[in-house]
């Protein structure tokens, strides 16, 4: 697929070498400065279309911050291009509406799985295999924030394409669809609504690779990003200091 | 009215359901003071003394159809063992009633056959998810779902898979219907299909494959139970290997211990609530 001549891909402002291991994906190119800034250092490296792309160190270890965009195609297309470049653990962190009621405004989410109600990822695998985030990442993030003394849930996510179908169902053509579903994720215990993570899980289950997501809930102002922030890089220095004393 | 005796049924059987403290559970024949808060989970009911044998102590406490139950101790723990009989539409009904009267966790103690190169036989797979490829979760949730394992169960298994210094994989399984689609597809006449369908899951990375994970996972987050699953490689179609009686002998009380032992970690929580 990719032309290993050539080290500079497609869409992201990035060569092969230029991003970390661990790369936090939020979704908004305007949040990747605010997430950088939580590291110890960083450089900016540059933005092509919703790719922005930030570089930096957290207690000595390596981490790049990279936007997605909004949606599991532009999502997909990141983490393919991230994982050519070199990064192998990816860590979304993003906003997003609640779905039954176990989760509520301001809550920080972290995902175990997510519904594939998207359709970036049926063109990868067949809808039968399920989203999951990776265990490890999981439970490094859950340490984390107990760590941090930061409260957090833990559950399934629903990942849809259609923002305003979530947002205003009953005016879409297909409402009742829309309605019928959203009752069922509602039972099932669905937590939080948001629009990248089933893809991303598919993939990196797909390419070897790790992936987990950090929501915050019908919250998005800086204050909050900068504490799931906090939560993801002290998972990446908790996986980091494993896996060095694996070595 | 027409179809009175019908109706009565119906109602008879609505009213086991909406007694469901009080009443005797209709296939598993269980009642409310029979199991324990945690419930493993093996499909063969042939299999169910064998584990309750690793029980400090256990009793019989129903044997229906499929569905056999022996409830005891473990370390101080109180433990039950219900089998679910082979596939998901069983394995649906055992949880339902076995929640129905107070089971609130649910580890599947099952075998399975390898699905890559690194799962080898006698293996130990603790599922975190399932490819929903069976016909029972999809009557409970539309297929985008994703069948996922609690995950403070699985690691609690994770951990004691690792003190016991177990040969354990954590990921994702495939739950299928048909058996013998599976062994033989190509005699099937959707062959096309189940060869398509799973290169799929091998390229996907999914670890093994079994015949109950899907449902108990979807089933478990619907009724906000704990679900988990241990999955021996007992074979591996590809490579032409087997466990011999022994060694799956062997491999079964792993499992089973390396269960027994995860349930210390989950707290224990009254089943007449």
């Amino acid at each position: 697929m990719f032309n290993n001549k050539i080290e500079q891909v497609k869409h992201l402002p990035l060569k092969i070498g230029e991003v970390a291991r661990y790369v936090i994906v939020p979704g908004d190119p305007n949040r990747v400065e605010i997430i950088a800034s939580v590291m110890d250092s960083y450089t900016l490296q540059g933005r092509n279309r919703e790719f922005n792309a930030a570089r930096g160190t957290y207690k000595g270890t390596d981490v790049s911050v990279v936007s997605t965009g909004i949606g599991c195609p532009s999502t997909a297309i990141a983490v393919e291009e991230l994982a050519h470049v070199g990064a192998e653990v990816f860590i979304r962190i993003g906003t997003s509406g609640s779905v039954d009621n176990s989760v509520e405004k301001g809550d920080i989410f972290i995902a175990t799985g997510a519904v594939r109600d998207d359709g970036t990822s049926k063109q990868y695998i067949p809808i039968e295999f399920p989203a999951v985030a990776d265990f490890k990442l999981v439970a490094n993030l859950i340490k984390a924030s107990k760590d941090l003394n930061i409260d957090t849930k833990v559950g399934i996510c629903q990942s849809k394409d259609s923002f305003f179908g979530e947002v205003e169902p009953e005016r879409m053509p297909v409402a009742p669809y829309l309605d019928y579903k959203w009752k069922a994720w509602q039972k099932g215990g669905v937590g939080a609504s948001e629009m990248e993570a089933a893809t991303l899980f598919t993939l990196a289950q797909i390419k070897k690779l790790k992936a987990s997501a950090v929501l915050a809930v019908e919250v998005s102002d800086e204050e909050t990003v900068k504490k799931m922030t906090q939560i993801v890089l002290e998972c990446i220095h908790i996986m980091e200091m494993e896996r060095l004393n694996e070595k | 009215m027409k179809n009175d005796g019908v109706a009565d049924a119906i109602g008879g059987l609505l009213d086991t359901y909406n007694d469901e403290k009080e009443a005797m559970q209709y296939h598993v024949q269980l009642k409310n003071g029979d199991v324990s808060d945690f419930v493993i989970l093996p499909g063969d009911p042939g299999r169910v003394e064998f584990i309750a044998e690793h029980f400090d102590s256990a009793t019989l406490v129903a044997d229906n159809r499929e569905y056999k139950t022996m409830t005891g101790k473990y370390k101080g723990r109180s433990v039950s063992v219900t089998s679910t009989g082979i596939g998901c539409p069983s394995t649906a009904i055992a949880v339902e009633e076995l929640a129905n009267v107070g089971a609130k966790t649910f580890v599947r103690m099952g075998t399975s056959g390898a699905m890559q190169d690194f799962t080898r036989v006698g293996d130990k797979v603790i599922a975190t998810g399932a490819v929903r490829y069976e016909g029972t979760s999809v009557q409970y949730m539309p297929i985008e779902f994703p069948a996922v394992a609690s995950h403070d169960m699985v690691a609690a298994l994770v951990n004691s898979a690792a003190d016991a210094k177990l040969n354990y994989h954590t990921g994702i399984v495939q739950s299928k219907d048909s058996f013998y689609g599976q062994h033989n597809p190509e005699g099937m006449p959707i062959a096309a299909e189940l060869l398509q369908k799973w290169e799929a899951w091998v390229k996907g990375g999914v670890l093994c494959s079994e015949m109950e994970a899907a449902t108990l996972f979807v089933v478990g987050s619907y009724r906000k139970l704990r679900t988990g699953a241990v999955l021996l490689v007992a074979g591996d179609q590809a490579k032409g290997e087997s466990l011999t009686k022994e060694e799956y002998k062997q491999n079964m009380t792993e499992s089973i211990n390396m269960i027994l032992e995860a349930s210390l970690e989950i707290e224990e929580e009254s089943s007449n609530g």
